[in-house]
């Protein structure tokens, strides 16, 4: 079971939780060709070990966090408010 | 609380909806109402009495309406009820009695009132000091809300929900939102003459599922139905 310490809620079950996935720049809207687009919506890294990614507390506070996930062990390494640097 | 008057409700002719007499439509909660029912202001509401040391009551009829607004706005401090608490404030400064403000998420407040008073608090709401933007949001017919009172009430309820409900982590006054039965529920702790007693607070498509969990949860406590309280909130 995996528990994501919410900075507002406290410590909860991740099925309150709906990921967004991993954390990655977001393409220049401009600029950005088919290809690259479509490598960002749907090409993922899915690593073995730390990766920083997206949840959203959707039975809780309602709020976007930036959670960091090892993804063999599931330990959580932090997590903190989308939009708040690190 | 408007009068409780015993007049059936009746329905116009090619309209099947309800209608109380004066020709204003009859509110009815998502929860079946255990007998004897009666009309209170706009809202048919069950009156059933039980001494059952554990008793689940809806209380779907009564005005709730939720702020939106930034946490260091001068709205918020005006209402002084942080995230995660339940207090009682006078909000509606005509009324005697003052209404359950719920700290429902980091920016968002729901006001709990008596029967059909949702127009003065969405009023009273938007009339807090300030000019940050905010949003209030009449919800008293799109949720659904019970009670759930008595000894075994932590104990029944830890049975569908993951929170820790003891004394030290859920004390009388603490609010917060989680899954209980699988269902995103806002739960304030808000004990009644000293007896332990929860709001369960959902969507109104998941009232009677929340409500049905509950009595088979509370089954071997002997849990009973409860009609709406004169004194609701």
């Amino acid at each position: 079971m995996i528990q994501i310490p919410c900075p507002y809620c406290g410590l909860r079950n991740a099925n309150e939780f709906a990921s967004t996935g991993e954390v990655k720049p977001r393409p220049d809207v401009a600029t950005a060709t088919p290809a690259v687009w479509r490598a960002y919506l749907y090409d993922h890294r899915n690593p073995e070990g730390l990766v920083t990614e997206g949840w959203y507390h959707r039975a809780g506070c309602r709020k976007f966090l930036v959670v960091e996930r090892h993804t063999q062990t599931n330990e959580i390494r932090s997590a903190r408010p989308a939009g708040v640097a690190s | 609380m408007p009068e409780a008057t015993t007049q059936a409700a009746t329905t116009a002719p090619g309209d099947a909806r309800p209608r109380l007499p004066g020709g204003a439509p009859l509110a009815r909660s998502p929860i079946r109402q255990p007998p004897p029912t009666a009309v209170v202001g706009h809202w048919e509401v069950s009156r059933r009495h039980t001494n059952a040391a554990l008793r689940l009551a809806d209380l779907s009829a009564l005005a709730k309406v939720v702020l939106r607004a930034a946490p260091e706005s001068e709205a918020a401090g005006a209402l002084g009820v942080p995230f995660g608490a339940a207090r009682r404030v006078n909000v509606v400064a005509t009324r005697p009695a003052p209404q359950l403000v719920v700290g429902s998420g980091p920016d968002e407040w729901t006001v709990l009132g008596p029967v059909d008073t949702q127009a003065e608090i969405d009023a009273a709401l938007l009339a807090l000091p300030g000019e940050h933007p905010r949003s209030v949001v009449d919800l008293t017919h799109g949720r659904a809300l019970v009670r759930l009172t008595g000894a075994a009430a932590p104990a029944v309820l830890a049975t569908i929900c993951a929170i820790d409900l003891r004394e030290r982590s859920t004390p009388n006054g603490k609010a917060l939102r989680s899954l209980v039965a699988g269902v995103a529920t806002d739960l304030v702790r808000d004990d009644v003459e000293g007896t332990c007693s929860y709001l369960l607070h959902v969507e109104r498509s998941s009232g009677q599922y929340l409500y049905d969990t509950l009595m088979e949860a509370g089954a071997t406590a002997g849990i009973d139905a409860a009609g709406l309280p004169e004194k609701e909130i």
